[in-house]
Parts: C-alpha cells; structure tokens; sequence
C-alpha cells in the first residue's frame, strides 16, 4: 500500500474549500490581478523593443548619408 | 468469455465514450452524496441514543 | 475494441512512433521523460491500480487516490497517483468531448479531475486550444494540495493552470514550448483575454494599491 501512506507524512495542509469564502476570493483577486500586471508588463516590454528596434534601423539609415 | 472480457480479464479493455464518462461521474457523485446522507443519519441516531 | 495488452506494450515500446500522434503532434510514449516513464512502470499504483482501466474508469481511480498534485516525490522520487494517472490518459488518448467532462461536469464535482484533465491537455492539445480549454480555470480558485521532493504545500487551480500556461516544468514533466498568447493574437488565433475582474484600467483607477502593492 505504498501509495496509501500520505496520512501519516506530516501532513499539515488542509485543501478544503469555503473554510473561509471571502478570504479565499479575496486571494484569488490578488493572484488574478497580478496576472493581469504580468500581462501588461509584457507586452509593455515588447513595445519598447519594438520602438528600440525602430530607433537604431533610423540611425543606421542616417549614417548611411 | 464474453463476460471476462467485458470486466477486462482477457486483457482487452472495452473504451468509454462521452456519455460512459457523464454517467459514471453522477454515479461516483450520488454514491458520495448517499454515503454522506448516511454518516448524518448514524450521527442523528446517536444523538439520540444519547438523549436516553 | 482495443487491445489494451498490445497497445500498452507498443505504448511503452521507445519505438512508439507507430501509435497516433497527439494533436500538437508529440508521440504521446515520450512526452514524459524515460527516467518518470521507468518509475511508473515500476511502481505499485501503476501496476495495481493502473491495468485494464478505461476513460471512465479512470475517475474512479481520480475520486479515491488523488488527494494531491505532483510530479515524483520524497526521497525514493515515487511517481505520484496523479502522474501514473496522466501517463494513463497519455495511452488512452481522450477525445475532446471526454475531456470536456473531466474538465466541466466531473471538474465541478472533482477538482483533481479537473486538475489531471488540465495536465493532459497542456501536454497534448495545439496551443491555441491549450489557451481556450485551461485559461476558464484562472476562475477555479479551489485549493490543491501538492507535493514535491521537499514537502507539501498549498497551491490552486487557478494557480496551477497559470502555470500550465506560463513554466517550462511542472509535475517532473518538462512542458513543450507554446508560441506565447501576444503571438497567437497578432495572428488572429486568439482574442485577448478578459479577465473575470473586467477592465483592468478600471480596476487601476478605483484600487491602485490592490495591484501596486503587491510584489510578490
């Protein structure tokens, strides 16, 4: 029965859910909202690389002159 | 033989499809659900052993 | 109709490149890596709880030994219930209506059905539907208890698809590379995102800190 023997491990964290409703949406909220800012960072970044890139092809043409 | 296979012993294993699935999640959930509607039941007829 | 025996032996045969490929086109017998594959093979619940057992009797097996998410663990680096149980429907090869199942109307009922059908999806569905069918489960704030080579911890269902989404490795099982979401929108593939919050410049503007503050 070895795959049977998770009671005895020290098993000190409890998965039921609705011990606490509010503090459990409240937390999914943060975790929702720093997804979004995840996101948003992301594609901020590629922007910037993306204006980056644009930035040094002007230069390159007006050296080229 | 038809019998042993239907239960997996000849090694074939017949596949479910969509609705096997369906059916034998609501049959897992009731018997869940019966079996919690029993504990409550034992734990009221010791309450009430209890109150004698 | 299908020759369990046979298809498992072909299954774990290395040469596997007979069997049907999974829709993102990986062979399904080397999606997990060989030292993993090796270790469930070997272990107990492969052996005595994994034989003969079809798409819905594997719910079965969900509903009495899933308590937890995980890849190996402890110290002998056992392959957990949950892990044998995604190499089963690696074998089986699920259809997407069976899927749905798992993931809506058994997922309701039991989140580590839920939370295996999100596993298996991520492992074997084309990108575009891995977004489509794991992204509704950012909502699924119900915990899971997982557990790794150095203990237990608390996780949830929308954390653990997040990660489906977002990490390399998740559950001893090294993720095959996704083009990422901005990509499959500027293509027109997917729509972006909307969260369950709705806007997230109204969010900024009535609660600043709630984002700001929070850094992890």
């Amino acid at each position: 029965r070895n795959w049977d023997d998770e009671e005895d491990e020290g098993d000190d964290v409890d998965d039921t859910d609705d011990i606490d409703p509010d503090a459990e949406y409240a937390a999914w909220k943060l975790r929702e909202l720093k997804r979004i800012k995840r996101e948003r960072e992301a594609i901020e970044e590629r922007e910037k690389e993306i204006e980056e890139i644009e930035r040094r092809k002007n230069l390159t043409e007006e050296e080229r002159k | 033989m038809q019998h042993l296979r239907a239960i997996g012993q000849t090694g074939e294993v017949r596949r479910a499809t969509a609705e096997d699935v369906h059916d034998r999640i609501t049959m897992i959930w009731e018997k869940i659900i019966d079996e919690k509607r029993a504990d409550v039941k034992t734990l009221g007829e010791r309450l009430e052993v209890r109150k004698m | 109709m299908a020759h369990h025996r046979a298809d498992e032996k072909r299954f774990m045969d290395e040469r596997g490149s007979s069997g049907p490929l999974a829709p993102n086109g990986l062979n399904p017998a080397t999606i997990m890596e060989k030292p993993v594959r090796e270790r469930i093979i070997d272990s107990y619940f492969w052996k005595d709880q994994c034989f003969a057992v079809n798409e819905a009797d594997i719910i079965n097996r969900v509903v009495d030994h899933v308590n937890f998410i995980g890849g190996t663990y402890g110290d002998a680096q056992r392959p957990s219930p949950f892990l044998c149980l995604a190499f089963k429907l690696l074998q089986l090869a699920p259809s997407d209506d069976i899927l749905r199942e798992y993931l809506e109307f058994g997922g309701e009922k039991f989140k580590y059905l839920r939370a295996l059908a999100l596993f298996y999806i991520r492992l074997t569905r084309q990108a575009k539907d891995v977004y489509k069918m794991l992204e509704p489960y950012l909502e699924d704030r119900r915990k899971l208890k997982r557990r790794t080579r150095i203990g237990t911890s608390l996780t949830f269902m929308d954390q653990f698809a997040d990660d489906l989404l977002t990490k390399d490795r998740v559950c001893a099982t090294t993720l095959w590379k996704m083009p990422k979401r901005e990509l499959l929108e500027d293509l027109d593939v997917l729509e972006p995102r909307v969260s369950p919050l709705g806007d997230i410049e109204d969010l900024l503007e009535s609660d600043p800190e709630v984002v700001e503050g929070n850094n992890g």
